[in-house]
């Protein structure tokens, strides 16, 4: 037996030994942060009288404390009927959210990509200062932002359009950051080789930085999918009017004594969330993992 | 001839970054040009006032407890989270299993606000669900005082409720964050260490902890980017004017541009960004200064 397995026997043997009470902890942790999850789709399929009585001290209408079923005792579809059938609005603010994300990523991509690209591959005077300004822009919060995009939007004539969410969210610089951090992974040699071979700089954009940086870009859209789709304060400071409005300002309208309806809402929001993340979630972790380490 | 061809050359590179930074200019940096120049004028007439639309906003009460509780919030809320996420990164880094819990713990981050305000509602209500087990709790143990019920929203409990959902949403993330930058590290370096004899603290100080500086930094960042962002829940949950616990200055610049209050809202702005600045520009500087 050489040095090295000894070693590496001695290390497996540490690493058994400590992993019961690390696995312990993370499941614990894992079971903490999922467990008011599980309440969500149990709610969805629950009768409303079964609903009503559980939460009736919520509700203002008993003593006690409220309790809940995870596993609903009468369970019905009646909640995503009355949804998918019986509420021709829903299909409104459904689609406005789909147009809405739909339009905000694809802006992202066409603008951020290349605005990415020029940070990572070209140096040019200003680029830290530039991308510092980025970083801060990123880092301001909606409200800060309220007035300034409040101004030029009464002065584009765009309030209360759809374009009054849109176009801020395309110039967002956040998923320039993450684009730009995969791109970075990217050798700088490769390109100096495609430019010596003769490479015009859109195509070495097209060729070699697209599909050798596409995990960055494929995370920043996972992100931006899950923020926009979901977006609240910015339709409710900007849009006026209900019928452009997305379904993520329609939940919150729902009261309490409606829960079972509004979980079957929260059904209905959360799969195409929950598709988006499982597809990306790949991309997520190793686009994240850009993010992380600085190179 | 060869400065031109050079200049042209720039040219079609920077061709990449206009129409992007073409829009940061027009939503973004101009816009917040002119907020700078309204935060000195008064909005009706659009007389010069010099520094008066500052002063309102020092004086505003509201303004110096949405200060205080921001400041109390993100001082404990990020490196709460940063710790807690950190841990959880190290105990996991060597589980073979490590994969299903980070999806488990990024599970969070793919529910709307709205669905978890609705949860929170069920749970932490006076007559609430998490009071009913508290209830349970000392009804089984005759020695405790009867248990009342705490109103978590309206007490001073609401804090420690906004910072349970800022934790809850996020830790996952700052988990895989902080798995990226321990893998980055170099393996055989610890383990060297660990044949000469290193224990678990020597390994974490000397080795780790320096290993990880620049990941703290970008970790730190995106905390508060996410804290930022955390204002949402709070706000579904308990409406314009919560708590004076929870009321951040988010709540402040929400309500003044509801009650077209823009002159102190532009002083407020102004100043809010220019903090923001500060702080990115002085961490930066000390990053640079560890070499990360």
């Amino acid at each position: 037996m050489d040095v090295a397995q000894i070693i590496s026997v001695k290390i497996k043997k540490k690493k058994k030994k400590n992993s019961w009470l690390a696995t312990g902890i993370c499941f614990l942790m894992a079971f903490i942060i999922c467990l008011p999850l599980l309440m969500i789709p149990g709610g969805a399929f629950m009768d409303p009288a079964e609903i009503r009585q559980m939460l009736s001290p919520v509700l203002g209408a008993g003593n006690g404390y409220a309790i809940w079923h995870f596993i609903p005792i009468y369970p019905t579809i009646e909640h995503f009927y009355r949804l998918l059938i019986g509420s021709p609005a829903f299909y409104k603010l459904f689609w406005n959210t789909v147009g809405m994300t739909g339009a905000i990523l694809a802006g992202q991509l066409i603008v951020g990509l290349p605005s990415a690209w020029a940070f990572a591959a070209f140096k040019f005077r200003g680029r830290d200062f530039l991308f510092g300004l980025y970083v801060v822009l990123m880092l301001l919060p909606f409200q800060v932002m309220l007035l300034p995009q409040y101004i030029v939007l009464q002065k584009l004539d765009l309030y209360s359009n759809p374009a009054a969410v849109i176009l801020p969210a395309v110039f967002s610089t956040f998923p320039v950051f993450i684009m730009y951090r995969g791109f970075t992974q990217i050798d700088l040699e490769v390109l100096e080789a495609a430019r010596l071979d003769g490479a015009g700089e859109l195509q070495i954009f097209l060729y070699v930085g697209l599909p050798l940086g596409q995990m960055g870009t494929r995370a920043a859209m996972v992100l931006s999918f899950l923020e926009y789709w979901n977006l609240v304060e910015q339709p409710m400071a900007f849009l006026e009017e209900q019928k452009d409005w997305p379904l993520s300002l329609y939940l919150p309208q729902l009261d309490i004594s409606q829960a079972g309806f509004a979980f079957a809402v929260s059904v209905v929001v959360l799969i195409p969330a929950l598709f988006v993340f499982a597809l990306g979630q790949d991309a997520l972790e190793e686009g994240i993992t850009y993010i992380g380490t600085k190179k | 001839m060869k400065g031109k061809w050079r200049f042209r050359w720039m040219n079609r590179r920077l061709l990449f970054l206009l129409p992007g930074f073409a829009g940061v200019m027009v939503f973004y940096l101009l816009p917040f040009l002119e907020v700078v120049r309204r935060s000195f004028l008064r909005s009706g007439n659009r007389a010069f006032v010099g520094m008066d639309n500052y002063n309102a906003v020092f004086h505003n009460a509201a303004f110096v407890l949405a200060v205080r509780n921001t400041a109390v919030y993100m001082a404990v809320g990020v490196p709460l989270l940063m710790v807690i996420s950190l841990l959880l990164a190290m105990l996991l880094r060597n589980l073979t299993t490590k994969r299903k819990f980070v999806s488990a713990m990024l599970l969070p981050m793919a529910v709307p606000a709205a669905v978890m305000v609705l949860v929170l509602r069920i749970l932490i209500d006076r007559q609430g669900a998490v009071n009913g087990m508290l209830a349970g709790i000392t009804e089984h143990f005759a020695s405790l005082p009867v248990f009342e019920g705490i109103d978590y929203l309206n007490s001073g409990w609401a804090i420690v409720i906004v910072l349970c959902s800022f934790l809850w949403k996020n830790t996952g993330y700052m988990v895989i964050l902080w798995l990226a930058g321990l893998s980055a590290l170099p393996k055989e370096v610890e383990e060297a260490a660990r044949v000469d004899g290193a224990n678990k603290w020597q390994n974490w100080h000397y080795i780790i902890r320096p290993g990880l500086s620049g990941t703290t930094f970008t970790i730190g960042m995106l905390s508060v980017l996410q804290i930022f962002k955390s204002y949402r829940e709070v706000w579904m949950v308990a409406g314009s004017y919560p708590q004076e616990n929870i009321y951040f200055l988010q709540h402040l610049l929400q309500n003044w541009y509801l009650k077209l209050e823009f002159d102190r809202m532009a002083a407020l702005t102004v100043l809010l960004s220019l903090v923001l600045l500060v702080v990115c520009l002085c961490l930066q500087k000390r990053l640079e200064q560890n070499g990360g």
